[in-house]
Parts: C-alpha cells; sequence; structure tokens
C-alpha cells in the first residue's frame, strides 16, 4: 500500500470512528501546546509546554491505532517506533551524561586531592567534584556532578576557583535538567536563554565568592565557564 | 613519533618538523629538563591559552609525559621531554632516510654514501 493509500485509509477510519473528535481534540491541544513553547520567554516554561505537546501528539497516536481499522499502517508503526526509542534514548544518555563523562574523561574525585573544594561545594549542592587530565582551563556542569580539569586548578587561586565551582554549582541547583534544555534549546531553536543562564550563575557565584574573585578568575581564562 | 606528512623542509629549524610552538616547548623542555606549566609560558613566552592546547597534545601523541604534584593543597603539573634531543634527532633522520631509500631506492643510498664521503 503506498502513501496516499494509507492517508485515504487513515481518514475514512477516522470518519467512521467516535473517537474521532477526541483525536482532533489531542492534535488541537499539541499544535497550541508547540506553538506556545515557540512563544515563551522562560526555559522553564518552553520546556514544560514542549514536553506537554510531545505527550499529546503521543496520546493523539495511541488513540489512533485503537481507533483503526486498517492494516498495513506500516507508516504510522515506524514513526511510534522512532519517538519511542528517540525519547528513550535522549532521556537516557542524558539522565547517565555525567556517568559517560567520568569515563571518557577518566575523571577523579577532586576531594581525593582538594578535600576544600568537595567540602565547599557540599555546603551549596550535593554534587560530586571531578578532575581530568587536562592543561586547558575548563569547568562544566552535568547531571549532578562539577568537572573540572587540572590545568584550572593551577590557574587560580582558591577564591577564583570558589567563584567557579559556585557558578557551576548554581546551574546544578536551579537546573539540574541543563542538559535537557540544551537538548530542548536545539529542538526547538532557541539558544538565547543560555546567555541569562550564565549570567544568573555568575551572579550567585559573585555572592558566594565575591566579586573580585569572580571577575579576577573571569579575566584569567577566557571560557572557563560552559 | 613524527608524523612524516607534517614535515615541510623550507621551514626553519626544528619547524621543519614541529609547529612552532611545539617546537619552542620541546626546546625549553630540552634544556632544562622538568618544568611547571607557569616556567613554561614563562620560558617561551607564549601565553597560557595557545600554550595548554599544544601540551594536551605533546602529551598524547607522547612528545612530552607530566604527573600531577600536590603541594599544600595546590596541584600544578610537571612536564618532562619522553626523548632527548639526540633520541629525537635520531627518529627523525631515520625516518626521513627510509623514506628516500623507499623512493629513490639504490640511488638514494649511493647518494648517502656520497655525501659522508665528502663530510
Amino acid at each position: 500500500m503506498n502513501i496516499s493509500g494509507e492517508i485515504n485509509c487513515f481518514g475514512l477510519c477516522l470518519k467512521l470512528s467516535d473517537y474521532a473528535p477526541f483525536v482532533a481534540f489531542l492534535v488541537v491541544i499539541s499544535i497550541a501546546l508547540l506553538a506556545a513553547s515557540l512563544m515563551l520567554k522562560k526555559p522553564k516554561q518552553r520546556l514544560i509546554t514542549f514536553v506537554s505537546a510531545q505527550l499529546a501528539s503521543l496520546l493523539g497516536i495511541i488513540a489512533t491505532f485503537y481507533i483503526m481499522k486498517c492494516s498495513y499502517m506500516l507508516t504510522l508503526y515506524l514513526y511510534l517506533a522512532y519517538v519511542v526509542i528517540s525519547t528513550v534514548l535522549i532521556f537516557a544518555v542524558l539522565r547517565y551524561y555525567d556517568r559517560i563523562m567520568i569515563t571518557r574523561l577518566d575523571a577523579k574525585p577532586a576531594g581525593s586531592v582538594m578535600k576544600w573544594a568537595q567540602d565547599f561545594v557540599d555546603g551549596l549542592v550535593s554534587a560530586k567534584v571531578y578532575y581530568f587530565d587536562s592543561a586547558v582551563p575548563r569547568a562544566f556542569a552535568s547531571g549532578r556532578s562539577i568537572f573540572v580539569s587540572i590545568g584550572l586548578l593551577e590557574l587560580l587561586n582558591n577564591d577564583e576557583l570558589k567563584a567557579v565551582l559556585a557558578h557551576e554549582a548554581w546551574h546544578i541547583r536551579n537546573n539540574s535538567g541543563m542538559p535537557y534544555l540544551k537538548q530542548l534549546a536545539l529542538m526547538t531553536f532557541s539558544s538565547s536563554s543560555e546567555s541569562e543562564l550564565e549570567y544568573r550563575a555568575d551572579r550567585f557565584a559573585a555572592e558566594i565568592a565575591g566579586n573580585d574573585a569572580l571577575f579576577s578568575a573571569r579575566n584569567k581564562v577566557d571560557k572557563v565557564f560552559i | 613519533m613524527v608524523k612524516l606528512d607534517q614535515i615541510n623542509i623550507s621551514n626553519e629549524g626544528l619547524t621543519k618538523f614541529f609547529s612552532p610552538i611545539e617546537a619552542s616547548i620541546l626546546r625549553a623542555l630540552w634544556s632544562d629538563g622538568e618544568m611547571t606549566t607557569s616556567e613554561l609560558t614563562g620560558k617561551t613566552n607564549i601565553p597560557l591559552t595557545s600554550v595548554a592546547g599544544t601540551l594536551d597534545r605533546l602529551v598524547k601523541a607522547g612528545y612530552t609525559t607530566r604527573r600531577m604534584e600536590n603541594i599544600n593543597g595546590r596541584v600544578r603539573y610537571v612536564y618532562e621531554p619522553a626523548f632527548s634531543e639526540e633520541e629525537a634527532a635520531t627518529e627523525i633522520t631515520t625516518k626521513i632516510l627510509d623514506s628516500l631509500v623507499d623512493t629513490f631506492g639504490p640511488l638514494a643510498r649511493e647518494n648517502f654514501s656520497k655525501y659522508s664521503d665528502k663530510k
């Protein structure tokens, strides 16, 4: 059966079914949610509406399956499989992304060499600090882990390092789903929210470690904060 | 150690075989032995932003080795050349001679002996 045949059959089945209004309702809802997620400014609202839109369309597909009398809806089967597999993959990979990073970077707990750093972060958020082997000064947060390179540790003094750790801790505390957000920002073509997040993380870092420490840390490395 | 496709005989000195930053770092390490990152940036006069990535590459490629030192809660890298200057020179010379023999066969060998006779 070709695609146009499938679509005709699909339309006919819908017309004959009692549940057609329900499916139509779900389609309208998911389109409205998707439009809202594109228009909303705040990343969190964007995220919620986008996920809801996905769920509504998924429900719509499931409902369609129930009312289908046609066989050979191969295209729909394939699409559903794609949706399920990609959703599982994206969420599973992002959930365990820090585990992957630990292995890939061969990162080690920073508590073993700089106990104060882990203690300092413990006071802010429940996260583990890791260091990894690279001379390039870098720091980033993923999942419930903060990664700093040895290059960063040797470049910054303790106050500056506190500013960096506080910045990353803010990301974890306020946005443990940062990778999800980034992924969704990619999917919804909205990368503009990132600079605001960085700005707020910086304000938090300045509160905790002082403006001077944050400023000098920023000065020492052009691209420390990711 | 040295990749032949990176050799550029029209360049000066070590930059025939290494990038300018790699060459400065290796020269510094060969003359001073063990060095910290700040000593390296001081000696080569190249900013850390340029040196850091190159150091990672040199370590990965096996030209230099480094270890992490932990003194009074501060950590730092200490770098060491993985090969002496003589070992590097031998390696580079052998590779180039091999490739010449590979390309020109007996003709290359003939020229080698002519060259050493001349000296």
